[in-house]
């Protein structure tokens, strides 16, 4: 994580998970997309926080991807 | 139709719950997922290569074991 590399941070809400291995599948899957800079899956808020470069990524397509995988995303929370 | 027999590292409902989703999403399929033995058995038209793919979306490590 390079932090003069300027980010936007999106935080996204996750249904579906169940334990610490669908965690890892995601920020696996997720962390290795173009223009994503960082994520962390939180398993007990049910959301994913991810900074990600808004030239690459927006909070659609993030969600889209956590979809894609099979689980439910939804973009209610704060974008900073 | 073809009976394929696919073996996922799933460990939890959360991971088959996954794999259903994906699978209910691209259509035409039938399949049945056994959690404990890690199995997943599709029905289907679609070409091995395509339902490989579509599991593989879950981010789980998938082996392909041949045909029922």
């Amino acid at each position: 994580f390079d932090p003069n590399m300027t980010g936007t941070t999106v935080s996204l809400g996750v249904e579906g998970m169940t334990c610490g291995s669908c965690v890892q599948s995601i920020e696996q899957r997720i962390g290795t997309f173009p223009g994503v800079i960082h994520i962390k899956v939180s398993l007990e808020q049910k959301n994913a926080t991810v900074i990600f470069d808004h030239n690459q990524q927006s909070p659609e397509s993030l969600s889209e991807a956590i979809e894609d995988m099979g689980f439910e995303s939804s973009l209610s929370e704060s974008i900073k | 139709m073809t009976k394929h027999e696919f073996e996922v590292a799933m460990t939890c409902e959360g991971c088959s719950g996954a794999v259903t989703r994906v699978l209910n999403k691209i259509g035409e399929v039938n399949f049945e997922i056994d959690l404990p033995k890690k199995l997943v058995w599709i029905e289907s038209d679609k070409d091995v290569e395509v339902l490989m793919e579509t599991l593989k979306k879950c981010g789980k490590e998938v082996k392909y074991n041949g045909t029922k």
